[in-house]
C-alpha cells in the first residue's frame, strides 16, 4: 500500500504513465454543446446566496460574536440601571367614576429613604394642592417608616398623634410593640380630614425614613350624585304617595298597598340618607395608616450597603442569569427536534453512502 | 482542451466566468466520466449534463470551498450516480416483463489492453483512479470528493491499481 500521495505514481510509474496518455478529450460535439451555454445571466437567488454561506465558519464566528454582544449589553444594562432609582415600594391607586388627572400628574418619582430634611413641603407623595379639583374624594394612604431606635419609636408615635390632633384628626387605633431583642412596630391609624391630608403626609413621612408608601384616591362625586339622585326620586315619591292617600274615595286595600308603599319608600330614605352622610364623611376624613419600626428594611438600600459598581454588576450578573435560563429553556424545547434532525441527517447520508457503494461496486460475474 | 488549474486563491470571492471553467476543465471532466462509466456515448451524455447543471448552479460556486474541476467533479459524480439509479431502475422493470434479456456488449471506452483491465474493474475502483491518476487531485480533495477517508482513499486506489496492473500482465501473458 503506498505510504504516501505520491508513492503511487513510483510504485505504478508505467501504469500511470500509460493511464495519463489515454486519449479523452471530449468530442467535437460536447465542446460546441457546453460553449453553446454561454455565461449565466440571472442574478443570484436567495438560495444561491445560501449556498454560498460557510455555515460552519459563519457559526463559529456568530457564537462568539453573540457571546460579545450579550456581555455587552449587561454591562451596559448594569451600568444604566445602577443610574435607576432603587426599587420603589410607593403605588397611587386613584380609582372611582373619573380619573383624577391632576392626581397622577402630580405624583412624581417617589424617593426612597425620604428623611426629614428630603421631604418637601410637596408631601411624600407629591401630591400638590387641589388634587380633587374640589371634588369630594375618599383619601386612604399608608405609610410605613423606620426610625433608628426604641426610644425613638415611642418618640415619634407621640409625635404622629400629636399631628393627627394638630390637624384637626384623630387617632382611630394604635398598636405598639416593642420587645428586648426584637424590633419594635407601631401601628397606627389616623383619621385626619381631607383638606389636610397632604399636610399630614408630609408632617407623618419626615417621622422617618420611609420605606413603603401607598396612597389610593377614591372619587366620590359619582357616588354622591347617584345618592343625591336616588334621595331626590324617593322624597318625589313620598309626595306622591302622601297625596294619593289624601283621596277619600280610596278603597280599604287600595289605601293599604299605598300606605305599604309609602313606608318602604320612607325607609328607604332614610338607609339613602345615612348612606349619603357616610360617605360625606368618608370625603371629609381621610385614612392614613402608619407603620413605624426600627427594623431595617429588605428594600432599603443605603450607600453604605452597595456602592453603585456593586449594583452594575449585580444587575449585569442576573441579566446574564436570565439570558442563560432562557437560552437553557430554549434548548431544552427544541433539543428534541435538534436530535431528530441530526438523527435524521447521518440515517439518510449512511443511507447515501450504502448506494453509492451499491450502484458503484463491481457488477456480478 | 489543456486542464488549466482554475484554482483561486483562498480569499477571493469573485468567481471566474463560466465559460472560461467549462472550457478548461470539460476535458477533465469527461475523463473522469469515461472512466467512471466505461461508456464513451454515455460519459459524452453526462458530461453535457454536468455543465448543464452547473451553468444553472454557478452562482452557487464558492471559489472559497474548492476549485472548480473538484465542484464541477462533484456535480459530475451525482449527475452519474443518478444516472446508475435510473439505469438501476429501468432495469429491474425491463426484467419483470422479459426473463432473458440478451446483454449487449458495449466497446470499451478506452482501447487496447489497459482499456480492457479498466473495464474489469469496479466503478468505484475506476473512478478513483480517474481522480488520483488521470486528473491528478490530491489525496484529501479527492477523499472529500468521494465521501470517504484519506485512507480509504488510498487505499482503494492501491487496490485499483495492482489490480489493473495484474489484469494487464495476465492479459500479456
Amino acid at each position: 500500500m503506498p505510504a504516501t500521495d505520491t508513492d503511487f505514481e513510483r510504485e505504478f510509474a508505467e501504469l500511470v504513465a500509460q493511464l495519463r496518455e489515454v486519449p479523452a478529450a471530449a468530442p467535437e460535439s460536447l465542446q460546441a454543446r457546453v460553449r453553446a451555454l454561454g455565461e449565466p445571466e440571472a442574478p443570484p437567488t436567495l438560495r444561491d446566496r445560501l449556498a454560498t454561506i460557510r455555515w460552519r465558519r459563519a457559526f463559529l464566528l456568530a457564537a462568539p460574536a453573540c457571546l460579545a454582544v450579550l456581555l455587552s449589553v449587561a454591562a451596559v444594562r448594569g451600568l444604566l440601571s445602577s443610574n435607576e432609582p432603587q426599587p420603589k415600594a410607593l403605588t397611587t391607586t386613584v380609582s372611582g367614576g373619573e380619573v383624577l388627572a391632576p392626581a397622577t400628574k402630580a405624583v412624581p418619582a417617589p424617593t426612597w429613604g425620604t428623611t426629614r430634611d428630603q421631604a418637601g413641603t410637596s408631601g411624600a407623595f407629591g401630591l400638590g394642592h387641589g388634587v380633587s379639583g374640589g371634588r369630594p374624594v375618599n383619601y386612604d394612604a399608608s405609610l410605613r417608616l423606620r426610625v433608628r431606635d426604641a426610644d425613638a419609636l415611642s418618640d415619634k408615635t407621640a409625635e404622629a398623634m400629636r399631628l393627627a390632633r394638630s390637624f384637626g384628626g384623630y387617632v382611630s387605633s394604635l398598636q405598639q410593640t416593642t420587645t428586648a431583642g426584637r424590633p419594635g412596630e407601631a401601628d397606627l391609624v389616623l383619621r385626619i380630614p381631607v383638606a389636610h391630608v397632604e399636610e399630614a403626609i408630609t408632617g407623618l413621612a419626615a417621622l422617618g425614613t420611609v420605606i413603603e408608601q401607598h396612597l389610593s384616591i377614591v372619587d366620590l362625586q359619582q357616588t354622591l350624585d347617584q345618592q343625591r339622585r336616588q334621595i331626590r326620586n324617593l322624597r318625589v315619591q313620598i309626595a306622591r304617595l302622601t297625596a294619593a292617600l289624601r283621596n277619600p274615595s280610596l278603597t280599604a286595600d287600595v289605601r293599604l298597598r299605598l300606605q305599604f308603599q309609602l313606608d318602604e319608600a320612607r325607609q328607604a330614605l332614610t338607609r339613602a340618607t345615612r348612606a349619603n352622610k357616610g360617605t360625606l364623611r368618608e370625603a371629609a376624613l381621610s385614612e392614613i395608616a402608619l407603620s413605624l419600626t426600627t427594623q431595617h428594611a429588605a428594600g432599603t438600600v443605603t450607600k453604605h450597603h452597595r456602592s453603585r459598581l456593586d449594583r452594575a454588576a449585580r444587575n449585569a450578573a442576573s441579566f446574564l442569569a436570565a439570558a442563560g435560563a432562557f437560552v437553557l429553556f430554549l434548548l431544552i424545547v427544541v433539543s428534541p427536534l435538534l436530535l431528530v434532525a441530526a438523527a435524521w441527517v447521518y440515517g439518510s447520508r449512511a443511507y447515501r453512502r450504502r448506494e453509492e457503494r451499491r450502484l458503484l461496486a463491481p457488477a456480478p460475474e | 482542451m489543456n486542464a488549466v488549474t482554475t484554482t483561486l486563491p483562498r480569499l477571493a470571492v469573485e468567481r471566474p466566468p463560466f465559460a472560461a471553467v467549462a472550457e478548461a476543465e470539460l476535458d477533465a471532466v469527461h475523463r473522469y466520466l469515461l472512466f467512471l462509466t466505461g461508456d464513451g456515448s454515455l460519459a459524452e451524455d453526462l458530461t453535457g449534463e454536468t455543465f448543464e447543471k452547473a451553468f444553472r448552479t454557478w452562482r452557487r460556486f464558492d471559489p472559497r470551498r474548492g476549485s472548480a474541476r473538484t465542484w464541477l467533479c462533484q456535480i459530475a459524480r451525482t449527475t452519474a450516480l443518478d444516472h446508475f439509479r435510473a439505469e438501476e431502475r429501468r432495469r429491474r422493470r425491463e426484467d419483470r416483463f422479459a426473463r432473458e434479456r440478451t446483454a449487449i456488449e458495449e466497446p470499451p471506452a478506452v482501447p487496447g489492453e489497459l482499456g480492457a483491465a479498466l473495464s474489469r474493474l469496479s466503478p468505484a475502483e475506476r473512478e478513483v483512479v480517474a481522480l488520483r491518476v488521470v486528473l491528478e487531485l490530491d489525496g484529501p480533495i479527492a477523499a472529500r470528493l468521494l465521501g470517504i477517508s484519506r485512507t480509504a482513499c488510498s487505499t482503494r486506489l492501491s487496490r485499483a491499481l495492482t489490480r489493473l496492473e495484474e489484469l494487464m500482465t495476465d492479459a500479456r501473458d
